[in-house]
């Protein structure tokens, strides 16, 4: 950076003015394996305390520009869900629902389920992990 | 109606932000522009974004990442206008009462296609013809030549003395001070357009903070009343069309001239739309900075620069800071506030109350340009 200012304004500008570069590559995984179990990446705004997925540098809430990695999971319920088979995004049939986990953050995830396991609404489900994909299956029905 | 004024704006340092989203870009000059302004997210009333390519709902996807919402958000296209249409809309809710502190944004990524000239729309007669912007400003320039006594050199000062400006700020693309010869020699895009001659590929954002009298009152920081905001559309012809009087800017003028009370011989500060250097020269007879007939004079007896008449783009224009097409217009209103709130550094235009600004584009068939935008700026 060319300017080293206390403040952004006219004169000069500070590291606040830079844009925010969202769509760098990955710096790894969205998730992480503790003792077997997997827990998302998200992030918490020092200040208010907002959470969200994935990680982000600004509070959802205030605009902050505090936020804090934190992990989260692996037991959350399952919303809603709908298994797509047409698709402009991906190779069709996938499963995708809605997540919510206890600390209130809610995920849109894929679902993976036995056919012979129907899904439904706010079933318990857990996170899994399989290579660089995660991904919620049913943990009771 | 309620006077507006700006409290408080802000942009990103322009250049090529490959890794940035539209949000990614804007968010860092909205929290910018809100901090400058005093006020929190939540304070908004409602959103006008500006933007040429961001896609759909281009506003929305940059407000709701610091939780504005449930407020009007528009979104508006117009071309390179198209930021500074976002400041005439939020301009006329304020004046009209409807709110009291409006964010108006412009933002756009040109580095999504990867460089080149501006994409335009295909269905376009002359586009399907090969119709590209600099091409347009070409056939300007070389009626220019042919009309004026005029040469080259002429139109390459107009870039040495934009680069000369914007290496003096630090939010323009390019910092480098350029020659006549380096201009002149540097490789044709549309003859007698060099590349030095072109602004270049870029990314940015800038937002501003509008308010109405009562507004300002609130936030008590400090404040540059908007004393006109004129937009108009171009007037097809299929015949004989002066491409040295473009009338789309010229009628801008006068309008807003009329609306502000005052004229091209009180301005301190002018940033207009010098996409390509002859727009310039062009554009100083359109904005009444000097008589028809007299522009290259006016560039070359120093009229236009620091310690001259009127000040055109201290921020160095689009050619030296850079011109992220819908971003453009909300960051020529963030120069004009820094100057007329003496915040503007070491390019500040001393003693500056009163400014203009200007856009004008969009590459379609019969028309001189889509849309111009024209705002006059008195210090409060």
């Amino acid at each position: 950076m060319q300017q080293a200012a206390q403040a952004t304004g006219g004169a000069a500008y500070a590291d606040d003015a830079l844009p925010i570069e969202d769509l760098k590559e990955e710096q790894g995984l969205p998730f992480e394996v503790k003792d077997g179990m997997v827990y998302l990446r998200g992030s918490r705004s020092r200040s208010s305390g907002s959470m969200a997925f994935p990680e982000r540098e600004v509070c959802l809430e205030t605009g902050a520009r505090d936020m804090e990695p934190f992990l989260f999971g692996p037991n959350a319920t399952l919303y809603s869900f709908s298994t797509v088979h047409v698709s402009s995004s991906r190779p069709v049939p996938y499963t995708l629902g809605y997540v919510d986990f206890p600390n209130g953050v809610r995920v849109l995830a894929h679902v993976v389920a036995e056919p012979s396991q129907p899904l439904r609404c706010d079933q318990p489900v857990q996170l899994r992990a399989e290579g660089d994909r995660w991904f919620v299956v049913p943990t009771q029905s | 109606m309620s006077k507006v004024y700006i409290a408080g704006a802000a942009m990103i340092p322009m250049g090529k932000h490959r890794h940035a989203s539209y949000s990614g870009l804007a968010v860092p000059a909205v929290l910018n522009a809100l901090k400058s302004a005093g006020i929190a997210p939540k304070d908004v009333q409602a959103v006008v974004c500006g933007h040429a390519f961001g896609g759909m709902l281009t506003g929305q996807r940059i407000v709701k990442e610091v939780g504005i919402g449930s407020i009007p958000v528009f979104n508006v296209d117009n071309a390179c206008s198209g930021g500074a249409s976002a400041l005439h809309l939020a301009f006329k809710d304020i004046e009209a009462g409807k709110h009291d502190i409006v964010l108006a944004i412009g933002v756009d990524k040109l580095t999504q296609f990867g460089g080149g000239t501006l994409p335009l729309v295909a269905e376009d007669p002359e586009v399907k013809q090969g119709i590209v912007m600099p091409a347009v400003y070409a056939m300007r320039a070389r009626r220019y030549l042919h009309e004026r006594d005029a040469t080259l050199e002429d139109l390459a000062q107009v870039s040495v003395k934009a680069r000369r400006h914007g290496a003096r700020n630090p939010y323009a693309q390019f910092r480098g001070e350029v020659t006549v010869d380096e201009v002149l020699q540097s490789r044709p895009i549309c003859d007698p357009l060099t590349l030095m001659q072109c602004c270049p590929t870029g990314d940015g954002a800038a937002a501003v903070i509008m308010v109405s009298e009562a507004g300002r009152r609130k936030l008590g920081t400090p404040a540059v009343r908007v004393a006109a905001s004129v937009v108009h559309s171009g007037q097809v012809t299929a015949g004989f069309r002066d491409m040295l009087n473009p009338e789309i800017s010229s009628d801008s003028a006068r309008d807003a001239y009329e609306a502000a009370g005052f004229g091209p011989q009180d301005l301190d500060v002018v940033e207009l739309h010098d996409a390509f250097t002859i727009a310039e020269l062009v554009y100083y007879e359109a904005l009444g900075l000097c008589p028809r007939g007299e522009s290259a004079g006016f560039l070359r007896a120093g009229k236009s620069t620091y310690g001259g008449q009127v000040v055109v783009n201290p921020s160095g224009g689009l050619l030296s800071k850079g011109h992220p097409v819908g971003a453009s217009g909300v960051a020529q209103a963030v120069e004009v506030y820094w100057h007329l709130t003496g915040q503007a550094g070491e390019r500040q235009v001393p003693g500056a109350k009163r400014a203009l600004s200007h856009v004008t584009g969009g590459g379609i068939a019969g028309l001189d340009h889509g849309a111009c935008t024209v705002h006059l700026y008195e210090a409060a």
